[in-house]
């Protein structure tokens, strides 16, 4: 992508002002992406994203710059552009680049890249038509076919020199009911850190299915109650609950800036004993996995919270120095256009003793969230909310009815400790997480939980 | 190369592919961003940017590609690719490559002077900002965002119907964040500034309306769930109108994907509401002259004294429905296909003061802040449920904060409940669908959830 002599003078360039670190990422990527609304292709497009990042660092102050050209002249110019930036003088440098092979744990069968489009397009009609024909209520889908290859090549003043490829495909189907005047939606997007052979793994029309299925039910459903209650979220995307409550708090992006509400909190207790939190960025082919992160730093398996006592903060190398730690392979971003950060991979809650039967069974009265849409949250006071995309009433231990338009509000530590029942059906959802370093391809899981009370947000009191 | 041989070269190797209409659109921008956090430089960053997209009639389908690498090793990627999504359109909607419109009005969103702030001016603006967020009070702890950022764009639009235009436009933003604290009681809250004009950037003003914000919610604490009157802050009102611009767009409309179908002409929001997309307003972010097609941009009423009176549309939504193209043609980047989107749109303002709304209140709740805007809504239902933050009315008073707390409703309704708009237009940050504005805005009721 770049010859390791260019990268050699840009390194070193990039020092000349007394910067004690400096590294280059190299993107070369290739995109395609198929929009079918109502069973016709109306937008397709594809095209290649290639640029170059250079940061330097001089103890925790960080520049940063990228450019589109890779001319050795212009690489030089940037460089010396982002030294200006810090004002010291040059020390010795001696520049080692090894490069070094990484141990690929992501197999990758059938690159999107040789697979003609009208098999996508065959893939794309066989999701509509099983949504659409679900249910006559069923008045519009829409399906987007994403794939990408990207390819990365970093390079520090550490020695490291790195290339990856990353593959990753996604369909993103969209439901719309319609009745009485009225519309709902259902949103089910399956996607993998893998080839085109993801689609002879799972059957799409499921996925379709099951996205007119939530249409259809939340266009009969009746408005949900508002209030504090027990409210129980199910396996998969449900995961985003504490990817959003506490996730966002344990990244050091926050953390090393005494900014998060989980900073200093090592050895405490900021959980109920049920729950265990991981964040794994090594989970073979998984949506938000990759064999290094993007400073080049191999992804790990971290153990955020065992059994209710926090372990440990995702970690990228910038905040690292901040925190005087080493970094957790969690540096990621969007693209070469943004300097890494701490972000998640693939973030669950491990699976507890609870059948779902049970924990139905066990609540007399609350809210049964079958599936979640987005959200978010204010790191600083851990404030955060996400929207139910399909509810249910619980009353007696039975599901009595579903209920549309409910957001869930509340604060990290508390609904934390409030966790009461988790199941033993740990399952994923693929999500695009958002913050300072971009929007990233992130898997959030955990099995079916309960949280003791929770702010619901309706439209109705009972 | 240069850019215009490239572009001819590309004409050219599309002849000889078969290809007669093609259009290349070129944007690029230089960007300057610093963040500053405890007095230092927490982050400098400097770039220089540069996209292609092009885009062509293939048997009557349009088929698009884009590069970031711009130079002659891309082209017949770019002819391949765009030819082959050609081919798999089965839309029969007509899509063309524009000859132009006859005139386009002078916009001039391009401040030279902005140019010639020095980066140590602007160093020293951020970090002045971030200190005196700090000194003005001692329950400020941190101040977790401080950033300044400057752009400037262009962009060129070359087809081979003989079309060929250029702009050029620049902006500055500064955003902070501050966290302030009392006993264990944490609070936040981030105010901005954006234009391009720098003597607009006020330190002092921004710090304190950050640092009064956040101070005010402390010993906040949620409410009883009921309906209750609800005064939306101009920034929130703007935020939740971006959030639904989307229903709108013909192209949502012709997919029925929006609940404004068949509503042209129809009243759909109470009288005093009327909303403008103005393309030519001065220090308008959105401002141009001309859209992503190459149309003339011309300011209209989308909704007039409550009556929706035209969609937004391009080219191709506007052939549809037998009308002209509105001139909102945009792409979100060059890397996006054509699609919809307002310039600068906002609710036209009504003549009383923020503080007259709060006293026409008996008992209700003033929303200062909502969060979750691209989750706690639906574009398709109308619905939302968001989690909010804000002030309890009592007898036309403020009388205590309140947080942990959602506001539910349907956008539909709430346009038909908006008892008062207020003086105070604002426009929100953009967040890519146009540059939104609002004035605040009473409504007779929402529901509210909390304790």
């Amino acid at each position: 992508m770049l010859s390791k002599s260019v990268i050699e003078d840009v390194l070193i360039e990039a020092l000349s002002t007394g910067g004690d670190f400096a590294e280059i990422f190299v993107e070369d990527k290739f995109n395609n992406s198929l929009l079918m609304i109502g069973g016709k292709i109306e937008k397709a497009v594809s095209g290649r994203d290639f640029g170059i990042g250079i940061r330097i660092f001089n103890k925790t102050n960080s520049v940063y710059a990228y450019t589109n050209n890779s001319s050795r002249e212009n690489l030089l110019k940037v460089a010396k552009e982002a030294a200006l930036a810090l004002d010291g003088a040059k020390g010795d440098i001696t520049l080692n680049l090894m490069k070094s092979d990484i141990k690929n744990i992501h197999n990758i069968v059938l690159l999107p890249s040789t697979i003609e489009k009208s098999k996508k397009i065959e893939l794309m009609k066989r999701a509509y038509f099983a949504a659409k024909n679900y249910d006559e209520v069923i008045t519009q889908v829409t399906v987007r076919y994403l794939d990408e290859e990207q390819n990365v090549l970093i390079a520090n003043t550490e020695g490291l020199y790195v290339e990856d490829k990353r593959v990753r495909t996604r369909t993103a189907i969209q439901t719309v009911a319609s009745r009485n005047g009225e519309m709902q939606s259902g949103f089910y997007a399956p996607g993998a850190h893998m080839g085109f052979e993801f689609y002879e793994k799972i059957n799409i029309e499921d996925y379709a299915k099951e996205a007119a299925r939530i249409a259809k039910t939340m266009i009969y459903a009746d408005y949900c109650p508002s209030g504090k209650m027990p409210v129980i979220i199910d396996n998969e995307f449900g995961g985003v609950i504490f990817h959003e409550a506490c996730g966002h708090g344990l990244e050091a992006t926050s953390v090393a800036k005494g900014t998060s509400i989980f900073a200093g909190k090592i050895g405490e207790k900021v959980a109920s004993e049920i729950v265990t939190a991981i964040d794994d960025g090594t989970i073979p082919n998984a949506w938000g996995s990759q064999n290094i992160d993007d400073e080049g730093t191999p992804t790990q398996k971290n153990i955020l919270i065992e059994n209710g006592i926090l372990k440990g903060y995702m970690v990228d190398k910038l905040n690292g120095r901040r925190m005087g730690v080493k970094s957790t392979g969690s540096g990621r971003r969007q693209s070469y256009k943004y300097a890494p950060t701490s972000r998640m991979t693939n973030t669950y809650i491990a699976n507890g003793k609870s059948t779902k039967e049970e924990i139905i069974a066990n609540t007399e009265y609350g809210l049964y969230a079958k599936y979640m849409g987005g959200g978010s949250v204010n790191t600083s006071t851990g404030d955060f909310n996400f929207a139910v995309m399909e509810g249910y009433l619980i009353r007696n231990g039975k599901i009595e009815k579903p209920v549309r338009g409910a957001t869930l509000i509340g604060n990290g530590l508390e609904v934390l400790k409030k966790i009461d029942m988790v199941g033993n059906n740990l399952g994923f959802g693929q999500g695009m997480c958002g913050s300072v370093s971009g929007s990233i391809p992130a898997n959030v899981g955990q099995p079916t939980i309960r949280v003791q009370s929770m702010t619901v947000g309706g439209r109705k009191g009972e | 190369m240069d850019r215009r041989d490239l572009i001819n070269k590309i004409f050219e190797e599309g002849r000889k592919a078969g290809l007669e209409d093609m259009e290349v659109y070129i944007q690029g921008s230089n960007n300057f961003n610093l963040r500053v956090f405890k007095g230092e430089i927490d982050n400098y960053s400097i770039s220089k940017e540069e996209g292609l997209s092009f885009r062509c009639l293939y048997n009557g389908k349009m088929g698009y590609s884009y590069t970031e690498k711009i130079d002659e090793t891309s082209i017949d990627m770019l002819i391949n690719e765009a030819i082959e999504n050609a081919k798999v359109i089965d839309s029969e909607d007509i899509e063309e490559i524009f000859a132009g419109s006859n005139t386009y009005r002078e916009v001039n969103s391009f401040n030279d002077k902005l140019e010639n702030v020095s980066a140590k001016d602007e160093i020293e603006f951020i970090k002045l900002l971030e200190k005196e967020a700090l000194k003005l009070d001692s329950r400020v702890v941190s101040v977790p965002h401080c950033i300044f950022g400057k752009q400037s764009l262009y962009t060129m639009l070359v087809n081979t119907k003989g079309l060929d235009l250029e702009n050029k436009s620049n902006i500055a933003y500064a955003y902070v964040n501050v966290m302030v604290k009392e006993n264990d009681d944490v609070k936040t809250s981030s105010k901005y500034v954006i234009s391009n004009d720098f003597s607009e950037f006020d330190y002092k003003a921004l710090a304190k309306q950050a640092v009064d914000e956040a101070i005010s919610m402390l010993g906040a604490e949620s409410i009883k769930s009921d309906a209750y009157p609800i005064i939306l802050r101009n920034d929130v009102a703007a935020n939740i109108l971006e959030a639904f611009s989307p229903i709108f767009s013909a192209e949502n409309v012709q997919k029925d994907l929006s609940l404004l179908k068949g509503k042209l002409n129809k009243k759909i929001a109470n009288e005093i509401i009327t909303i403008v997309d103005d393309p030519f307003m001065k220090g308008g972010i959105a401002s141009c002259s001309f859209d992503s097609e190459g149309v003339a941009t011309k300011y209209k009423k989308v909704i007039d004294k409550g009556v929706l009176t035209t969609y937004l549309h391009n080219t191709k939504t506007a052939k549809k429905d037998g009308v002209q193209s509105t001139g909102n043609g945009f792409k979100s980047s060059f890397k996006s296909p054509v699609s919809i989107s307002p310039t600068n749109m906002y609710i036209e303002k009504g003549d009383k003061s923020l503080d007259e709304l709060i006293k026409s209140i008996r008992k209700g709740i003033l929303i200062t802040n909502v969060e979750g805007l691209h989750s706690g809504l639906n574009t398709v239902s109308g619905d939302f449920s968001l989690a909010s933050s804000g002030y309890e009315i009592v007898d036309g008073r403020i009388n205590r904060p309140v947080n942990q707390i959602t506001i539910a409703g349907n956008f539909y309704d709430l346009l038909n409940n908006v008892l008062e708009v207020g003086n105070d237009l604002k426009f929100a940050l953009p967040m890519g669908n146009g540059f939104i504005g609002s004035p605040s805005l009473k409504i007779k009721e929402l529901s509210v959830s909390g304790i």
